[in-house]
């Protein structure tokens, strides 16, 4: 008997969509044959690993079609296989995967869409969080500005696109007036995903306001941020944004990094 | 866990714990007396699913089944996955967990599927070392399943009810045993059952799982797919019973993955189970007293 590692080896080629022709060689032949017998592990694999994307991306296999999206799957489970068996974290690269995938590239928004909805999932399965009480900031000073940074709800992200994508994900729910059309021309949108309680959501924010909390999100500093939004805005008013921080219950923590003075020699 | 919970369970059928039947669950605590759940799918840092199944563990033992350890693997086991066993363990507390003797790891790729091992020296070792470097990792003794299988190898001199004890055997771990998967393997590569489980060490079976199959022709061949997807087929049931006879009552659960129906359908088939098991000890009872 070979090394149980080049079995293996031979199977996941198999079970990927490569050759199954190596594999068959060590299995039994009795009845049915070897092929046929790993087809039925293949055939579950693919499967199951389809419900799974499926799961994640409701929207996205509805706007395809249930029969491209099995074809899309099926190309998509070959060229990036789970890493771990958690499937609940499977799938993140099929937004990208649509974008660069030929048969769909006049559905330009789709991998926008994919994007969405993975966000929607990594909310759904996030860390609950304690919201950070303004009254901690109360000693902070507008000279700290430079060194403080702030931790959000692990449930945040953010999403941008140029095409409509929150009309387009509200027009594909189960139940959504199938009479309802999408303005395609409608214009952009820039999302903050999170959830609340039990319920994933998201909501279109201003530019200068994507901007300043996507900058904190990323760990900027909040003078960094402020100078972020107000490329967007002149007019971007941080008081404002600083009371809609907490009034929305974002934020989870704060940080002042030690202050770096230039030539403190 | 206290053990007296464990021994609560003894005699008692559960059913799989489904995310459509959770909402339900909560609302009306049915009279089940225990839930499993598939511990991939609780593995998120937080969210719903995690406090739902912590609201049900208020109330209900629950025990823990994982799909993702891969045992058999030639790889060394995923420790990352195993410190997020153990978290979930010590978080929801389960009565038992269990994985299976199969292999999904290789490389970094994850297989979706629990894939048949070559039943050799050299599996045999292996498999040994994975399950007690589990059992080390979540300080508990871990249940190992039989799988179900649609090929068998040219090599693979060791039967696998002889290789599971020997695996009870060298571990101390105990047996998940699978009644559905007893039948499926046996129909698809020619085994007898009954034969199976009489060389099973039925004194480490501390689990027994029952399920339903589908029976498809491939190539003027039947095949059957374990595909929890319908009520346990009547052979099925016939094969626990005697399984019953040669272990005794242990926690048994019905297992429903796909086309699941309504919950009052899987607590059907647990309180069949439960009536089989009760029957078993009368039955044992009877013979003792006479």
């Amino acid at each position: 008997m070979p090394l149980l590692r080049e079995v293996q080896t031979t199977f996941v080629g198999a079970m990927l969509g490569g050759d199954a022709a190596p594999a068959a060689e060590y299995v039994a032949v009795d009845g049915l044959l070897p092929e046929a017998r790993l087809q039925i592990y293949r055939h579950h694999v693919v499967s199951s690993l389809t419900a799974a994307l499926q799961a994640t991306y409701p929207v996205v296999a509805r706007l395809v079609g249930d029969g491209f999206f099995r074809y899309a799957a099926h190309e998509f489970i070959g060229a990036r296989p789970p890493a771990g068996p958690c499937l609940f974290e499977y799938g993140e690269a099929l937004g990208d995967f649509l974008a660069a995938f030929p048969p769909c590239r006049e559905l330009s928004y789709l991998s926008d869409v994919a994007r969405l909805e993975w966000s929607l999932n990594v909310a759904t399965h996030a860390d609950e969080f304690v919201p950070l009480d303004p009254a901690n900031l109360r000693h902070l000073g507008a000279d700290d500005a430079e060194a403080l940074t702030f931790r959000f709800d692990p449930s945040v992200s953010f999403v941008a696109s140029s095409w409509p994508i929150d009309a387009i994900w509200r027009a594909n729910q189960p139940g959504a007036d199938p009479d309802r059309t999408v303005d395609l021309d409608a214009g952009g949108v820039r999302l903050e995903i999170r959830r609340v309680g039990d319920d994933v959501v998201f909501r279109g924010l201003e530019p200068a306001a994507y901007a300043f909390r996507r900058s904190l999100l990323a760990g900027r500093s909040l003078a960094g941020a402020l100078t972020t939004a107000q490329a967007e805005d002149e007019a971007f008013d941080l008081t404002e944004a600083l009371r809609a921080l907490f009034e929305d219950n974002v934020l989870s923590g704060f940080r002042l990094a030690p202050v770096r003075k230039e030539n403190s020699s | 866990m206290p053990s007296r919970e464990r021994d609560d369970l003894r005699a008692a059928a559960g059913i799989g714990l489904r995310s459509v039947h959770v909402a339900e669950v909560i609302a009306t605590r049915p009279a089940v007396p225990w839930f499993e759940v598939h511990a991939e799918n609780y593995m998120a840092p937080g969210g719903p699913a995690l406090r739902a199944l912590e609201r049900i563990r208020e109330s209900y033992p629950v025990a823990m089944h994982a799909v993702g350890l891969s045992l058999g693997s030639a790889d060394p086991l995923d420790a990352r996955h195993l410190r997020r066993l153990r978290a979930l363990v010590d978080r929801i507390q389960p009565v038992l967990v269990s994985d299976h003797l199969s292999w999904s790891t290789l490389g970094g790729v994850y297989v979706n599927h629990l894939l048949p091992l070559p039943y050799t020296a050299e599996t045999l070792h292996l498999v040994c070392d994975h399950v007690a470097q589990a059992q080390d990792a979540l300080g508990r003794r871990l249940l190992v399943e039989n799988p179900s299988s649609y090929l068998s190898f040219r090599e693979s001199p060791i039967p696998e009810p002889a290789f599971l004890a020997e695996v009870v055997r060298r571990t101390g771990c105990g047996l998940l045993c699978d009644v559905n998967n007893i039948r499926v393997t046996s129909v698809n590569l020619g085994l007898d059952p009954i034969a199976y489980v009489d060389a099973l060490p039925t004194g480490a079976i501390e689990e027994f799982h029952l399920a339903g199959h589908s029976v498809n022709d491939a190539d003027g061949v039947t095949v059957l797919i374990d595909d929890h997807g319908a009520r346990v087929a009547p052979e099925v049931w016939a094969l626990y019973d005697y399984a019953l006879s040669r272990s005794g009552p242990r926690p048994t659960l019905v297992e429903w993955d796909s086309e699941i129906p309504a919950l009052s359908v899987l607590l059907e088939e647990a309180r069949h189970a439960g009536a089989l098991m009760d029957s078993s000890v009368a039955g044992e009872r009877h013979a003792v007293a006479s």
